[in-house]
């Protein structure tokens, strides 16, 4: 792999610690790489400066995608292309499309989102995803720097002046 | 502010609006009504069940909550329970209706007109004797002082038990144990119940016409409009100063609900509309026959009130945070789901009031003209009226709330309350 990161981590017990170590290191300006938990931290997004995701967005299109597609799709074989009488109803019968509007725009609003999740991510079948440490999927929080962008020493300093109870390094 | 002041001048705002529905009231009764008085009891009908039903959901999502160990909607719960409270005079106004049924002083229901259940006599009506064993007037009288009765009753226990936890006594919880007993209890009561009184209340104004799904469908629209005037009470008493620990969390969460539950509502409504298309039977199109006829605009209007605009306006994330956004939705939606109760009462009462003139030797019945006042469409006297008993409930609602402590100070969920986060 050509990007090695040099990396600096602590590991807390508790995530109000935690929560209480990201917010110093926004006041002193230390440029944290990523913060790994074993469980979403309510309050974390905005403390790290995260701005919302938007991969709802992509989630609207899509659905409305599949809304057209189901619509138009059935409009055209129903009434146009090859009509069919159905219970004496009209070919163009839009109550009967409804159902398969509906299941239509959330398969596509749930692939298309699910899709885009794993490639913006880098995700997919064989890659290999390092773990900074086993414990972070267990019952450990960890706060990660990157000593290209940070100061090895003051990573250090910083991560056991707030509280954390092993400070590892690790090249990943 | 740990206790709401109902203050001199909010009380004579709300009598003033109870003081309107009443002189809408009365000027509909002797100015602009027909001779049995329809529009006047299709007008008390249609609100006194509309704002029942709202009072029981209250009831039904506070014990809901209980019963699944919910904890976030705490510091604003006595919200509900004054909600809930107003079933007394749910009870009071549904009497009203059911001594009326029960004399024959009105004619909502085509039912309870017993010439009709003799066989071999004139206007016989074999589909009516074959329902008479539940849709008579006995068993409206009863259901509703019972069943409502029942409502009533463990609403006071739950709302008892909440306030004895904020002396806060009982280390043990048992307080809280006992609620979750009433509370329990009460889900399958009122959940069973309720849908027998929809049946007679509302959908036996189309008296030959079933439908099977038609209770959850009402009860679908009577929670929707619970959570919006829940969220504009709990707007109004932030903006008055009160419910500081109630936070934008909070009103996220019922924003959900909100949209949620419109769509919840709509799913309803087309599942009752599409198989009764499909299957395409007279006995059961009559209904939908009758309103896209005769209610095109009102009926269409239904669906974009109650669903198009909660459904795209709702659907961001900051929209069910902002006040402007959720505070208008909510308007509509209250609105748009008193309409829906308009639909669905209104045409079955003109049609009986027809048959009943016809009955009487008048030349009406089939046919007859449909652009009546205060049946075509709502008037100024039915919005009049509205208010009316819009803030009759407020002035109870707030009332009780002001005889105890607004936010609640020992139930166990409080912690899990305040730290609320979406």
């Amino acid at each position: 792999m050509a990007n090695h990161k040099d990396i600096v981590y602590g590991l807390y017990n508790d995530e109000e610690e935690l929560l209480k170590a990201v917010k110093v290191a926004g006041d002193k300006h230390i440029d944290i790489m990523d913060v790994y938990t074993p469980f979403p931290i309510h309050g974390l997004d905005p403390l790290l400066g995260l701005s919302e995701s938007r991969l709802h967005i992509g989630g609207f299109v899509y659905g409305a995608l599949g809304t057209l597609t189901a619509f138009l799709g059935m409009s055209w074989m129903l009434a146009k292309d090859w009509p069919v009488i159905f219970g004496g109803k009209p070919h163009w019968s839009v109550p009967a499309f409804i159902p398969i509007t509906f299941e239509l725009t959330v398969l596509f609003a749930s692939i298309g989102m699910v899709v885009t999740f794993y490639i913006i991510n880098g995700l997919g079948p064989g890659v290999v995803n390092p773990t900074i440490d086993l414990r972070i999927t267990d019952d450990k929080f960890c706060i990660a720097f990157d000593t290209a962008s940070t100061d090895k020493a003051s990573a250090e300093s910083f991560l056991r002046s707030t509280g954390a109870f092993e400070v590892n390094s690790k090249t990943i | 502010m740990t206790n709401f002041e109902f203050s001199g001048r909010q009380r004579t705002l709300l009598l003033s609006g109870i003081a309107l529905g009443v002189i809408c009231m009365a000027y509909t009764w002797f100015m602009a009504d027909d001779a049995l008085h329809s529009r006047f009891w299709s007008n008390f009908l249609h609100n006194s069940v509309f704002f029942t039903g709202i009072a029981l959901m209250a009831g039904f999502f506070l014990c809901a909550s209980i019963t699944a160990w919910a904890g976030w909607y705490v510091v604003f719960k006595r919200v509900w329970e004054a909600f809930g409270l107003f079933l007394i005079l749910g009870l009071v106004l549904m009497l009203i209706l059911a001594l009326g049924n029960y004399f024959h002083l009105h004619h909502l229901y085509h039912w309870a007109d017993e010439s009709i259940l003799v066989p071999g006599a004139d206007g016989y009506d074999k589909i009516l004797a074959g329902k008479k064993g539940f849709l008579n007037k006995n068993w409206y009288l009863g259901g509703t002082v019972i069943f409502v009765g029942i409502w009533y009753f463990i609403m006071t226990r739950v709302r008892a038990l909440s306030i004895k936890e904020d002396e806060g006594k009982d280390e043990d919880f048992s307080s809280h144990r006992k609620m979750r007993v009433w509370a329990v209890a009460y889900l399958p009561i009122a959940g069973f119940t309720s849908a027998a009184m929809v049946w007679l209340w509302i959908m036996s104004v189309d008296s030959h016409w079933y439908s099977t799904l038609f209770a959850w469908y009402t009860g679908a629209s009577w929670f929707v409009s619970m959570i919006a005037l829940t969220i504009l009470t709990i707007m109004y008493l932030k903006m008055r100063g009160y419910f500081a620990s109630v936070s934008t969390e909070h009103i996220h969460d019922l924003g959900k609900l909100l949209f949620a539950f419109s769509i919840f509502w709509t799913y309803l409504w087309f599942s009752q509309y599409m198989l009764i298309w499909y299957a395409n039977i007279g006995e059961e199109t009559i209904y939908f026959r009758e309103r896209l006829d005769n209610y095109k605009v009102l009926f269409y209007a239904n669906l974009v009130i109650n669903f198009a605009l909660p459904f795209l306006i709702l659907m961001r994330n900051d929209t069910k945070r902002k006040w402007g956004s959720l505070s208008f939705v909510a308007i509509i939606v209250f609105f748009g789901h008193w309409l829906d109760f308009f639909l669905m009462l209104k045409p079955g009462i003109l049609h009986t009031a027809h048959e009943a003139m016809a009955h009487g030797g008048g030349d009406h019945g089939h046919g007859a003209a449909h652009n009546v006042g205060g049946f075509a469409a709502p008037g100024f006297l039915e919005i009049g009226t509205m208010i009316g008993f819009l803030c009759l409930f407020l002035l109870f609602a707030y009332t009780a709330m002001s005889r105890t402590r607004l936010e609640p100070t020992n139930d166990p969920y409080l912690e899990e309350s305040l730290h609320h986060h979406v």
